[in-house]
């Protein structure tokens, strides 16, 4: 969720900092008695249940304070009527009622403004009673903007029916809210005749001590939904605490940019046959929180007339194009109401509460935890965990979970439950939508081969004058077109982005590069789009939008295209379609984007707003944007200015939704060009460079198709944009363009506020930059240069231009890595000559301003002092480390050398994401630092205990929002060994850790880590980006110790071009924005800062420490001091310094650094560093840190760098706290792990010496991470297996918190009779893990959840047997666990590289996505697996006893273990009957491995 | 897409074109270098690792677009190729044969770190490129060029000279170039032996110059009157005159019987070979005991010819040590195939004489001293150490100095103090209008491919300064 301000432009004095970044996660949940009657022991069950959630949620520095968290009740008219009675407020037969928060020192205003709001609806405001409220139960902070309370009771005439005074009071509500916006206390926290809620910003525990109404027996609800928060920041807001008047959300709608302006274009036609909105606009709040724009959404649907069922699917549909289990009608349902609104998207668990229903539900993903049971007594029991809801075993009936999308609904008016087929049946009764919609759509089929490419070819002189007016060069044609036509993919690239920032740069840039991506880390997940690919979608339909609330026809009239990239037959299909060109709609219109320079920018782009607007009125539906039509004299507007300034403007018009945005460009071209386009507003993008020059390509023989027939590719190259726009869509957790259409979701460094506010209005831009007029300037020269011929130049300038933006040029784009800075730093670590570095720094500290930092001066501190009063060299050095770079990327030779360095220096190495040879524990060549990433390559309990900082890389500077890459040639013996992969099969971390899918998920890693190694530091790796001090500030409150602030220009071994070049901002703005946001939140002293990305010299160094850093990371250059020339190689594993390679031969031949070389390096920069300290006057970097007021901007060379303000990197303004650095050796958790200490000490001897033995022990859903401290302690002494024969087993009751077995080592057996919760086994290296249920349960064992998801993650061995269903995503990336379990969620068996998963039951969706290695059993009872499962990489097969005779025996091992573990009640009636079921069985294996060699693994194993 | 083996550089051994043996080259003055087939060129170019930082451009001093030709030409595009060449050097088929690459793209070449790993042959393939699509009939593309209507005179037929010219013609400029010699090339001709660049390379290229609309004035000796003919006549003058004055030594007096300037020497076997008839005729070293005193390319040039007219033999002497070598090491290497001896460390002081006749040198042994400002350290004499290295004629080879016309100041060019023209570091002006200046005799002798490089900038500048005057206002600047 995320805070947003209405004012986008509030940096002004006041830092980096928005309160727009805010996000939240949360615990969540509901309980339902059925037959909807009012119960007491509901609420207390809810009031326990928010306490047993504590640990989801986040407690101010103040130890008091929480983020928020409240109860929402059904109807408890008893309870409300005697509160009434006892204040002397008489009513009526028909009342509503609701908390009010006013200002406490002036509440009459508010109280009086909201009465007549409401008299003026018809109804009376009876009385505001007196809420009472003790503050003794809420924090400090809390208390600076407590609210006072008022309970309001609303009375409606006898006349009015039950859902016009619902209407009316939404009515009364909303023009209060608007009246009053300028008061801050004023909050309507419910206000409904059938539900009734209390929040606040109190911890769990405080709830019904703040709100004493809380603790009288006679409170008694048939429903209450409960939430707890956990804000990124501590300052959250008393109104934001969850449940909003409809609905509680866990996650983060990602697209909520897009989707409120959307609300906001829709706002002139939305009208419900039974309420009109248009008075009370917006109705969704464009500020606040996303929860509660979502609320207001949903609330403004069900008040228009649509039920909850309808509603919330209309939001959040499942991923229903692809999903061959939905029935043909309920995809109709979803097809017809995606044309008027667009998904929104991001990871959500609801609970909702309306006079019908009571439900919940997940997004299409299943990125929220929601387990639940049903009682006997008919109670239903949500909650992101099991286990807060105390009953008995033997009174669950049902049990499970909810997986992705899926919903389940209480009906009170029939007291059924609903289920989410159920729902889908209602839904799809609606309307005959099938039938509609087979007469309405018009798909416009795009495979059609388009052999051309372009039907009127340009001459190659007209070519080349469009390529260099748009800025297309050799470079570009050659490593970017070419590969997208040719391979069907993006380029591969490697190294970092190490050129300037388009603001920065002496050259003309592309506008698309002032943009850059966003991206999700931590508060909410990427998706993986190679993976999940079904829930990703690009179709995009065309037409004037319907209206949400008539079911019509007449709204299924749409044209339908499957992707927004367009080809040149497509589109004049299209501007000849009668459905969107006829004589109603009076042909299409052009928009031509060239003007005339002496009219000026800004004037143009202002003259298509109001022409647009013209056309739109007139019923234009089709507008195309158009640079293709070049007149002498003229320049054109940059295509992404006019669409984003047209997009905005005919939202505020209205108009937005009535028409559709063609663009037809020669600026777009790569994948982040579409992004842009269709990210601020197009609808369709036709490229006609991209193919002119492709065409021209292909003419001249110099492309070839590598996919498919030469004559495609056009189609090709479409391919491989698609490829790149979902990527980039699933970097920030989107999966549906439609919801990224206008989302904005990019951070702009480098444009002046004219040009924001013009073209992109409310998109985060905070040092200013170019204005319109240095852009035209820029576009001026292009096309000047760009004429055919010009007297007096030579003909050899018609050529394109070189480049230089990916790779040096001479004379192209500056370099940060260029030759001379290498040649000179290798030169001077070679011959250990402090006067070449000197020379090396020199080309680096005096160059022309290429990144943000050389805009700064440091100015003195005291008076120079002797060199002697500076901190020595040794206390510097702690200060530096390498930044993660894995074994496999590296060379073993190259990644042992920079250990050693930094081991020899006292300063640290950081392992990467790859594991480490045990060979290295405990020498000079062992990283103090192990990287825990999303691939969890190597990630053992020894891993982790040989290590002094355990770094979990969240994003990495060159990519975020990805996984690392490593090619399947780099993939070597040694490196499958230590990764637990296949030789010769490539690598590709996932985007998202399957573990952080929020913020309280990344608290749970860090406890875990903390837990397994308590003596390590836990350091975050963030990137920057607007927003990342609100993550850091969340990431301090979950417990991290150190956290690293990654520049855009982080190197890399592999990553797609695209990847490089446009995602994460510089260290600067993070840096600065993540010290001001700890600051301002009383963190920083609690946590240590770094930051990395491309550092060189050690005035760099000082530079981020005034900014306020403490220590400092170096990727590139120690590699570079290693011998590294920067040949951008590294993803071909030909790497000729033998640096980025595993190829023998290059190794031995080619690798010349040394350890003493990198020791040099760091040895220079700290002799450097001191003796700037010494003239500076700064005695040590503890004085420095955070001191802003010793950097000062100087003037700029350009008139570019001159407009931009940096003064926002440099505020105080705010900043609370006045430690500028971390004061505490490390940031411990509030939970003390009580239980997890205990049983240490009870094993403690036994693990000493090596005894084994039984322990018994009752646990809870807050006993996190049990056993991990236990196989620390067990990898401490003997390694991941040592003590295999002398087991410990764990004998525990009840339901376990989450990462039960978390990477449990050998010799620890764990056995939970009971249930546990997410994350059970992950990163398992050995030992066992059993979980069944009671004996006495009422529930069915192989239908009822009994773990959650996630479980086995990164697991690299060991078993786990469960009882029952497991859920999403159970066993990714396991690489060597064996595994029994009774039915599993989606994506089972992900990315899995080895082990043996027997799932005795049905799967989710998607089984076996990115699968290479090990192999699977599967029980198909239902015989429907075959559409359950990825078949990208994966066959099945029947394992017969003919054929399979190995698999059959196995199989039958399995199944037998399985009843040993468990009793499984199910696995005994398949042993019984085993040869009847085992033709039900599938053997699942990777595609690649032959079943000959899966026998070879059964033989070896047993 | 040819999916290119990324182990290609180490696979394939660096290979150059055939060479002849030595019995046979130094019987005659002809190119010992063979060309690539398109095969080997192709093969060769495929050895490039395409480095994100490609070192070889960096270095070479026109900044030639290598790694981007050496894949065109390993796809077979030898036009493309030529174009992309020919964009950044006018005289692409010349500095493929004479650059000391080994110093430059070569040198820098990431592949050139050791014995098993050398870099790609960069040279070999440029001169493959120009000899190959100028054979195939390519010719440089003269669409788009616009007239200006302006005239320029360029003074000497040098590399620099010829490069301005090309650049001058292509920018629309109408352009005469005088030389004093006959052919036009001066060093190119005159001073580099036929060996290392065949005579017949340079007139391909006065022919294809001439295609382009270059006019030459050749045997036109440009002397006070002349130049201010010049002047008066054309819109700009580029002077690009060389340094051909031989730096003296105490000790060594070229005009000594048996004692002759390199140039000298140089050049008045290249009219002999070009079969031009002057009044002095060639110096033949046949059966004598030569020694060259210098270490640069001339001096190798030097060994190289008298070799071939047949000295009985020839000895090489040079100051410092091998290491301290400022010329090529391919031709280091290549005049020691060819049986020319080195003796380094050795200072020469003097020349002896009997009976009138040289019969040697005298020198003394040399040591390294400490480096100097630039990092080079000087040689120091060891006293005591004289020695007399025998010889019946002596070669000297310590460089040259420029040799400024006196016309120079009287119209107002100012010098620095060694003789060498002072220009703009941009505008390549003088300090006299229109006049421009380049090559050696601004920078001082250097080599071929940097007065290649200065001609081509030079011709960037003037063409800019004429187009600027002749438009109405300042309209492009207001824009």
């Amino acid at each position: 969720m995320q805070d947003s301000s209405e004012n986008t432009t509030e940096h002004a004095g006041a830092g980096l900092y928005q309160s727009r970044f805010e996000h939240d996660a949360c615990g969540f949940g509901m309980f339902v008695q059925l037959d909807d009657q009012p119960q007491r022991r509901l609420v207390d069950a809810a009031l326990e249940a928010l306490n047993r959630l504590t640990h989801r949620g986040a407690i101010a520095p103040d130890g008091l304070t929480g983020d928020g968290c409240g109860i929402l009740l059904r109807k408890p008219k008893a309870y409300l009527r005697a509160l009434a009675l006892e204040s002397a407020i008489a009513l009526g037969e028909r009342f509503a009622s609701g908390l009010v928060f006013v200002d406490p020192n002036n509440p009459a205003p508010a109280l009086a403004a909201l009465t007549a709001c409401l008299h003026s609806e018809g109804l009376t405001a009876v009385d505001f009673r007196e809420v009472p409220t003790d503050h003794s139960a809420i924090g400090a902070q809390a208390k600076l903007s407590v609210p006072a309370v008022r309970q309001l009771y609303v009375s409606a005439p006898a006349s009015m029916l039950e859902e016009r005074f619902e209407r009316a009071l939404f009515i009364a509500r909303r023009k209060a809210e608007l009246a009053l916006a300028a008061d801050n206390y004023f909050y309507v926290v419910s206000l409904s005749q059938h539900s009734f809620g209390y929040k606040g910003m109190v911890m769990p525990s405080a709830l019904k001590l703040f709100f004493p109404d809380l603790q009288r027996p006679d409170l008694a609800a048939s429903a209450v939904l409960f939430h707890q928060r956990f804000s990124t920041n501590t300052l959250p807001q008393w109104r934001l605490a969850h449940p909003f008047r409809v609905l509680a959300h866990n996650g983060e709608i990602n697209s909520i940019e897009g989707n409120r302006s959307w609300m906001r274009a829709r706002g002139a036609i939305l009208q419900s046959p039974v309420l009109d909105f248009r008075a009370l606009q917006p109705v969704v709040s464009m500020h606040g929180s996303d929860s509660q724009s979502l609320d207001n959404m949903l609330e403004a649907l069900l008040l228009g007339g649509l039920d909850l069922l309808c509603a919330i699917r209309i939001l959040l549909p499942p991923a229903w194009r692809d999903d061959e289990t939905l029935s043909d009608d309920a995809r109709a349902f979803y097809e017809y109401f995606s044309l008027p609104m667009e998904p929104w998207d991001g990871p959500a668990g609801l609970v909702m509460l309306d006079q019908r229903f009571a439900a919940c539900c997940l997004d299409r993903n299943g990125l929220r935890p929601a387990r639940w049971l049903l009682t006997r007594d008919r109670v239903l029991a949500v909650a992101s965990e099991a286990g807060v809801f105390d009953v008995p075993a033997r009174d669950i009936i049902k049990k499970g979970r909810l997986g992705p999308s899926e919903m389940l609904a209480v009906d009170f008016r029939s007291g059924e439950l609903l289920n989410s087929l159920a729902i889908d049946s209602i839904n799809a009764a609606r309307a005959p939508f099938g039938k509609w919609l087979r007469e309405g759509v018009k798909n416009v089929i795009s495979d059609l081969v388009d052999p051309n490419l372009a039907a009127e070819p340009f001459p190659n002189q007209l070519l080349a004058q469009f390529q260099r007016t748009f800025g297309l060069t050799r470079e570009e044609r050659d490593s970017v077109l070419k590969v997208l036509a040719e391979a069907e993919v993006e380029a591969t690239g490697s190294m970092g982005d190490d050129t300037p920032m388009a603001v920065l740069s002496h050259k003309p840039r592309s506008l698309y590069d002032y943009f850059r991506q966003a991206f999700a880390q931590v508060t909410n997940p990427p998706i993986d789009s190679l993976r999940e690919h079904g829930v990703m979608s690009l179709v995009t339909p065309l037409g004037a939008e319907g209206n949400v609330f008539e079911l019509d026809a007449k709204h299924a009239r749409m044209v339908v295209l499957n992707s927004p990239i367009l080809s040149q037959r497509k589109l004049r299909q299209l501007v000849l379609m009668p459905e969107l060109v006829g004589p109603a709609q009076k042909g299409y219109g052009l928009l031509d984007l060239y003007y005339a320079p002496e009219l000026g920018l800004q004037a143009a782009i202002k003259n298509l707003c109001v022409q647009a607007e013209a056309l739109v009125q007139g019923g234009v539906v089709l507008l195309l944007l158009s640079d293709r039509y070049p007149k002498p004299g003229l320049l054109p507007v940059h295509a992404l200015m006019a669409t984003g300034a047209i997009h905005a403007h005919l939202i505020a018009a209205g108009l937005r939704c009535q028409c559709n945005l063609l663009v037809e460009t020669g600026s777009a071209r790569d994948s982040h060009h579409f992004a842009c386009l269709i990210g601020f507003g197009a609808t369709a993008v036709y490229p006609y460079l991209a193919y002119q020059t492709l065409y021209a390509l292909k003419a001249a023989h110099a492309i070839h198709a590598s996919v498919g027939d030469e004559r495609q590719l056009g189609r090709s190259y479409r391919r491989g944009i698609r490829k790149g726009l979902l990527k980039i869509i699933a970097k920030m957790g989107i999966s549906t363009i439609d919801s990224y259409r206008g989302a904005q979701l990019f951070e702009i460094v480098g444009l002046q506020t004219e040009v924001v506010n013009l073209c992109f209005p409310h998109t985060v831009s905070r040092v200013g930059g170019a204005d319109f007029a240095m852009l035209q300037a820029d576009q001026a020269k292009l096309s000047a240069e760009a004429l055919p011929s010009a007297p007096g130049v030579s003909n050899i300038n018609q050529q394109l231009d070189a480049g230089g933006l990916l790779k040096f040029v001479q004379g192209g784009e500056y370099h940060a890595y260029n030759p001379d800075v290498i040649n000179t730093l290798q030169e001077a670590v070679r011959s250990g000559d402090y006067a070449i570095y000197q020379r090396y720094a020199e080309h680096v500290d005096s160059r022309s301003p290429a990144m943000l930092r050389d805009l700064l001066a440091i100015k003195p501190m005291r008076a120079p002092i002797s060199i002697d009063e500076v901190e020595p060299e040794a206390m510097l050095l702690k200060r530096f480390d390498s930044a993660g770079m894995s074994l496999g990327a590296l060379s073993p030779e190259a990644h042992e050398a920079l250990a050693i360095a930094m081991n020899r220096l006292g300063a640290r190495s950081n392992s990467g994401e790859g594991g480490e040879d045990p060979a290295r524990y405990g020498t000079e060549k062992s990283s103090k630092i192990k990287q825990v990433a999303s691939g969890r390559f190597g990630v053992t309990a020894e891993y982790l205990i040989n290590a002094e900082v355990l770094q979990i890389k969240i994003a990495q500077g060159a990519k975020p929002g990805e996984g690392g890459q490593l090619p399947g040639h780099k993939v070597d013996a040694l490196i499958a060994r230590l990764r637990f992969a296949k030789p010769g099969i490539g690598l590709i971390s996932p985007p998202p850790h399957h573990d952080i899918y929020s913020i309280e998920d990344l608290a749970q890693l860090i406890f875990d880590l903390k837990e397994i190694n308590p003596a390590a530091l836990v350091s975050v790796k963030l990137v920057s980006h607007a927003g990342v001090g609100t993550i850091a500030a969340g990431v301090a409150k979950c417990y991290a110790d150190l956290i690293t602030i990654s520049g855009y220009d982080g190197g890399t071994g592999a990553s797609p071009l695209s990847s490089i070049k446009y995602a994460g901002t510089p260290w600067e703005l993070g840096l600065a924005e993540t010290q001001q946001t700890l600051r301002r939140n009383g963190l920083r002293g609690r946590v240590r800062v770094q930051t990395d990305g491309g550092l060189k010299t050690g005035l760099d160094v000082l530079k981020a420490a005034a900014l306020g850093a403490e220590s400092f990371g170096f990727g590139t250059a120690p590699m570079v001091a290693l011998g590294c020339k920067y040949l951008r190689i590294c993803h071909l594993n030909n790497c000729a310094t033998g640096i980025a390679t595993q190829h023998p031969q290059l190794r031995k031949q080619f690798f010349t650094g040394l350890p003493e070389m990198v020791e040099n390096y760091f040895r220079f920069i700290v002799r450097d560093v001191r003796e700037r300290m010494a003239a500076l006057g700064i005695r040590s970097i503890e004085e420095l840190v955070g001191r802003t007021d010793l950097l000062a901007q100087t003037a700029g060379q350009t008139p570019k760098q001159r407009g931009l303000d940096l003064s926002p990197l440099l505020s105080e303004a705010g900043l609370i706290e006045a430690s500028r650095s971390c004061v505490r050796p490390d940031n411990p958790p509030h939970d003390q792990a009580e239980l997890a200490k205990r049983m240490l000490a009870d094993t403690q001897l036994a693990i000493e010496q090596k005894l084994g033995g039984t322990f018994s022990y009752t646990v809870q859903n807050h006993n996190r991470s049990l056993g991990a401290r236990l196989s620390g302690a067990i990898a401490r002494k003997h390694g991941n297996y040592g003590m295999r024969d002398a087991p410990i087993t764990l004998k525990l009751r009840g339901s376990a918190g989450q990462s039960l077995g978390v990477w449990n080592a050998g010799g620890l057996h764990i056995e939970l009779e009971g249930e546990a919760n997410d994350y059970v086994g992950k990163g398992m290296a050995d030992g066992k893990i059993v979980v069944y249920p009671p004996a006495d349960a009422g529930f069915i064992a192989r239908d009822a959840a009994i773990i959650g998801n996630t479980c086995l993650y990164g697991a690299t061995g060991g078993e786990l047997y469960a009882a029952g269903l497991a859920g999403e995503r159970f066993a990714v990336r396991n690489s060597g666990a064996t595994a029994v379990v009774e039915g599993v969620g989606a994506h089972c068996c992900e990315y899995m590289t080895g082990g043996v998963v027997l799932v005795l039951g049905r799967t989710g969706l998607n089984f076996g996505a990115g699968f290479t290695g090990g192999f699977a059993y599967v029980l198909d009872v239902e015989r429907d697996f075959v559409d359950r499962y990825n078949h990208e990489l994966i066959d099945i097969t029947r394992v017969s006893p003919e054929s399979l005779e190995n698999h059959v025996q196995h199989l039958d091992r399995l199944i037998g273990a399985h009843i040993k573990a468990t009793g499984s009640a199910w696995a005994k009636t398949i042993a019984a009957d085993f040869r009847a079921y085992l033709p039900k069985f599938w053997l699942v294996k990777p595609n690649a491995a032959s079943l000959q060699s899966l026998i070879e693994t059964l033989k070896r194993a047993a | 897409m040819s999916q290119k083996d990324p182990f290609a550089f180490f696979k394939i051994p660096r290979k150059m074109p055939t060479i002849l043996p030595v019995t046979v080259r130094v019987l005659a003055h002809h190119e010992i270098y063979g060309s690539y087939d398109q095969e080997a060129a192709g093969e060769q170019s495929a050895r490039c690792l395409d480095c994100g930082n490609p070192y070889c451009e960096w270095k070479c001093p026109v900044h030639n677009r290598i790694p981007e030709w050496l894949k065109l030409v390993e796809e077979g595009k030898i036009f493309e190729a030529a174009d992309l060449s020919y964009s950044t050097n006018p005289l692409p088929e010349i500095c493929g044969r004479v650059c000391p690459q080994d110093r430059l793209c070569e040198g820098a070449c990431t592949l050139n770190i050791g014995p098993n790993m050398s870099a790609v042959s960069i040279g070999a393939v440029e001169k493959y490129i120009s000899d190959t699509a100028i054979a195939q009939g390519w010719r440089p593309n003269m669409a788009g060029v616009i007239k200006i209507g302006k005239r320029v005179a360029i003074v000497g037929a040098g590399p620099a000279g010829l490069s301005c010219a090309d650049g001058l013609i292509r920018g629309g400029a109408e352009v005469t170039v005088f030389d004093r010699q006959p052919e036009i090339g001066g060093l190119l001709t005159f001073g580099i032996p036929g060996f290392k660049l065949e005579k017949s390379v340079v007139q391909q290229r006065r022919s294809l110059l001439e295609e382009m609309g270059v006019r030459f004035q050749l045997g036109v000796e440009i002397d006070a009157g002349a130049f201010a003919a010049l002047y008066q006549e054309y819109d700009a003058v580029y002077l690009a005159l060389g340094t051909y004055t031989a730096k003296q030594q105490l000790g060594i007096d070229t005009a000594s019987a048996g004692v002759y300037p390199a140039l000298d020497y140089l050049v008045r076997n290249a009219y002999d070979l070009l079969a031009i008839k002057t009044a002095e005729p060639a110096i033949d070293l046949r059966g004598l005991r030569v020694v060259v005193l210098g270490g640069g390319d001339t001096a190798m040039d030097c060994n190289r010819t008298a070799v071939r007219q047949g000295a009985a033999k020839v000895t090489c002497a040079y100051r410092r040590d091998e290491q301290a070598m400022p010329g090529s090491r391919r031709e280091v290497a290549n005049a020691k195939e060819e049986g020319v001896q080195f003796q380094f460390n050795v200072q020469p002081m003097g020349l002896q004489y009997q009976d009138g006749k040289l019969v040697g040198v005298q020198v003394l042994e040399t040591r390294l001293g400490l480096p100097d400002q630039r990092g080079r350290r000087s040689a120091e004499v060891i006293p005591g150490s004289e020695r007399v290295i025998a010889a019946d004629a002596v070669l000297v080879a310590f460089g040259f100095d420029p040799s400024p016309p006196d016309w120079l100041a009287q119209h107002g060019i100012a010098l620095h103090s060694d003789g060498r023209v002072q220009v703009h570091s941009e505008r390549f002006s003088t300090s006299a209008v229109g006049i421009y200046a380049g090559g050696d005799m601004v920078r001082g002798s250097d080599l071929v491919v940097t007065a290649v490089f200065e001609g081509r900038e030079a011709a960037k500048a003037i063409l800019a300064e004429l187009t600027a005057a002749s438009k109405p206002s300042d309209i492009q600047q207001a824009a």
